[in-house]
């Protein structure tokens, strides 16, 4: 059955409808939990607020058995939803010039978003600054091409590359996040709480 | 009751059912008996001796021509850089890496259209993708590139056109001195659109 | 209403909550689409377009707009992640007139002037949209939507933006704390 607009049960405009709608639901779930505050997304990396490791794993272990439940009723092709390609260099070297982006700005680019919706003018100022980094990485496109597509490994799941069955994994994974909530809770309690 | 430890209730025996079950034991990747039809409806599956031809002479390496009559036939004649795998052999074990991949376009033929397209249905059947017809088969194949018909003086550009690609194919194939397979006739019906080879679909990503 | 100044800010959800109902998203995007959320993704669409339309086209930038093509027909605005982040800024925007928090301001800790924070976010902005296209994707492209499909590029992108972040804390603690 799924994914729709895959399968063309739906059509592309209604595709492009739902992704509005879904749209909506990523902002409106994003702002309730507080990713449009920058001061609060930052508390994770000062312990005073974990709310983005909570809320960041909870969401990526819900969608992940649900696609895997979904997988087993045979509800939805798992060999037709998109796996982000793994190019090996360029993945941790992106990562780590986001990671200074996000402890320097203090949002990412979809928080910024749902920040700049709310009226912070930070959040539009940091909106600002990514269509300027991404100007840069188009006009300079030749300078990078080569470590960009540098060790491609192809659409590797990482349950694969550990040898583990996809349940399996998803069971560490689970297991791994419960112990890391726990950490992040007794930190919260260990460093004083802002008030914002 | 604490969030987190409602959250671990939840999750914890999720992650256990989804540990435990086998995977991917539901994967609908078959065709159903009525989507295969409406499939072979659209005919989509054919690619015209042009197409051919001209991958052949530019040497294209994404095509496969797989000659699924005999073994005995094959040896008397087959296409240039095509493989064997006889209709009676197709569903062998040996045989499954060639039929599912996404690197090529396989294309079946076989003397008519008539079994290189049965070969197709059944290949279909078991969801494997990228394989196609020689529309026409060997006999449309002489008619077409290795003898063509000239087209008369009333005709349009196009068909000149098509006359000289085919003619010219015809010679780079070695036409005129093949003797003409005579089994299994069947008509070539009207031209489909040609699909180009598409590699399994997916969803665009990319953040 | 008048009342708006006498009510308190309403609280935010429960994390485990948010992060529940946000993997349901992510799970309707994938169910829908085949494909996770993403927000830089629209950006570079925009930017895209921008290029094609009015920069004369210069070497350099053509392979990124060619690189955008090959996976993307049509016109590059009327791609999902457009639409999704159109929808992004109005969920934010209805989810804070519902709880009482749309203000125009710039947020900072008391530390530092708002200056030194527009400066940093600025700055911040400009490493992160680079990051995120070097990356293939940022933290809800990548990081999120890819551990959700379990690709692997993903964990490994998800590991090094925190991994950095917290490693450069501490350089940049006079700014939050």
């Amino acid at each position: 059955m799924g994914p729709l607009a895959v399968n063309e049960i739906i059509s592309e405009n209604t595709n492009l409808l739902l992704a509005f709608i879904i749209g909506i639901g990523f902002g409106f779930v994003l702002e309730q939990s507080g990713f449009s505050s920058s001061r609060k997304l930052a508390g994770v990396f000062y312990g005073y607020d974990t709310v983005v490791l909570k809320v960041f794993f909870t969401a990526a272990i819900t969608a992940m058995l649900g696609l895997l439940f979904f997988s087993l009723f045979g509800w939805i092709d798992l060999d037709l939803v998109y796996v982000n390609p793994t190019y090996l260099t360029s993945a941790i070297v992106g990562g780590i010039i986001m990671g200074v982006g996000f402890i320097m700005g203090g949002y990412c680019p979809g928080t910024s978003f749902c920040g700049a919706s709310i009226g912070k003018i930070d959040a539009m100022v940091f909106v600002g600054g990514l269509f300027i980094g991404v100007i840069i990485f188009g006009a300079g496109y030749g300078i990078w091409e080569k470590m960009y597509m540098a060790k491609f490994l192809g659409f590797p799941k990482v349950s694969t590359a550990l040898g583990l069955s996809d349940g399996i994994f998803a069971l560490i994974l689970i297991i791994v996040a419960l112990g890391m909530f726990w950490v992040a809770e007794w930190a919260e309690k260990k460093f004083p709480k802002a008030e914002y | 009751m604490r969030p987190r430890s409602l959250l671990a209730l939840f999750l914890i025996p999720m992650g256990l059912i989804i540990a435990a079950v086998p995977q991917n034991t539901t994967r609908p990747y078959k065709l159903t008996a009525e989507e295969l039809l409406a499939e072979a409806n659209t005919r989509t599956q054919f690619v015209t001796p042009e197409v051919v031809a001209d991958m052949i002479i530019k040497k294209d390496p994404s095509l496969r021509l797989i000659d699924v009559r005999s073994q005995d036939e094959f040896e008397k004649y087959s296409l240039p850089g095509a493989i064997n795998i006889p209709y009676a052999d197709l569903l062998s074990d040996e045989h499954t890496d060639i039929l599912n991949q996404d690197v090529f376009m396989n294309v079946f033929y076989s003397n008519g259209t008539l079994t290189a397209n049965e070969a197709w249905m059944l290949t279909r059947q078991l969801g494997y993708e990228n394989n196609y017809v020689l529309e026409g088969g060997l006999n449309y194949w002489f008619d077409t590139i290795l003898n063509p018909e000239k087209p008369s003086d009333s005709s349009s550009d196009e068909e000149f056109a098509k006359y000289d690609f085919r003619k010219s194919a015809g010679m780079a194939l070695g036409g005129g001195n093949v003797i003409m397979p005579s089994q299994e006739q069947s008509a070539p019906s009207t031209k489909p659109a040609v699909k180009a080879a598409s590699k399994k679909k997916k969803a665009a990503g990319g953040c | 209403m008048n009342e708006t100044k006498v009510i308190k800010k309403t609280k935010y959800l429960n994390p485990y909550v948010g992060g529940v109902l946000l993997g349901l998203v992510l799970l309707a995007a994938n169910f829908v689409a085949g494909r996770g959320l993403g927000a830089s993704g629209a950006i570079k669409s925009a930017v895209v377009s921008a290029y094609t339309a009015v920069a004369p086209v210069t070497s350099e930038a053509s392979g990124f707009v060619r690189e955008f093509r090959e996976s993307h027909q049509g016109n590059p605005l009327k791609t999902w992640l457009v639409f999704e982040m159109l929808g992004v800024i109005v969920g934010g925007f209805i989810s804070g007139a519902i709880a009482g928090r749309l203000k125009l301001k710039v947020e900072h800790f008391p530390g530092i002037t708002s200056r030194k924070r527009l400066i940093l976010a600025f700055g911040g902005g400009i490493l992160f949209g680079f990051g995120s296209q070097i990356g293939r994707g940022c933290t809800s492209g990548s990081a999120l939507s890819g551990m959700a499909v379990l690709s692997l590029g993903g964990f490994i992108t998800m590991m090094a933006i925190f991994g950095t972040a917290f490693a450069f804390a501490y350089l940049f603690r006079k700014n939050w704390i």
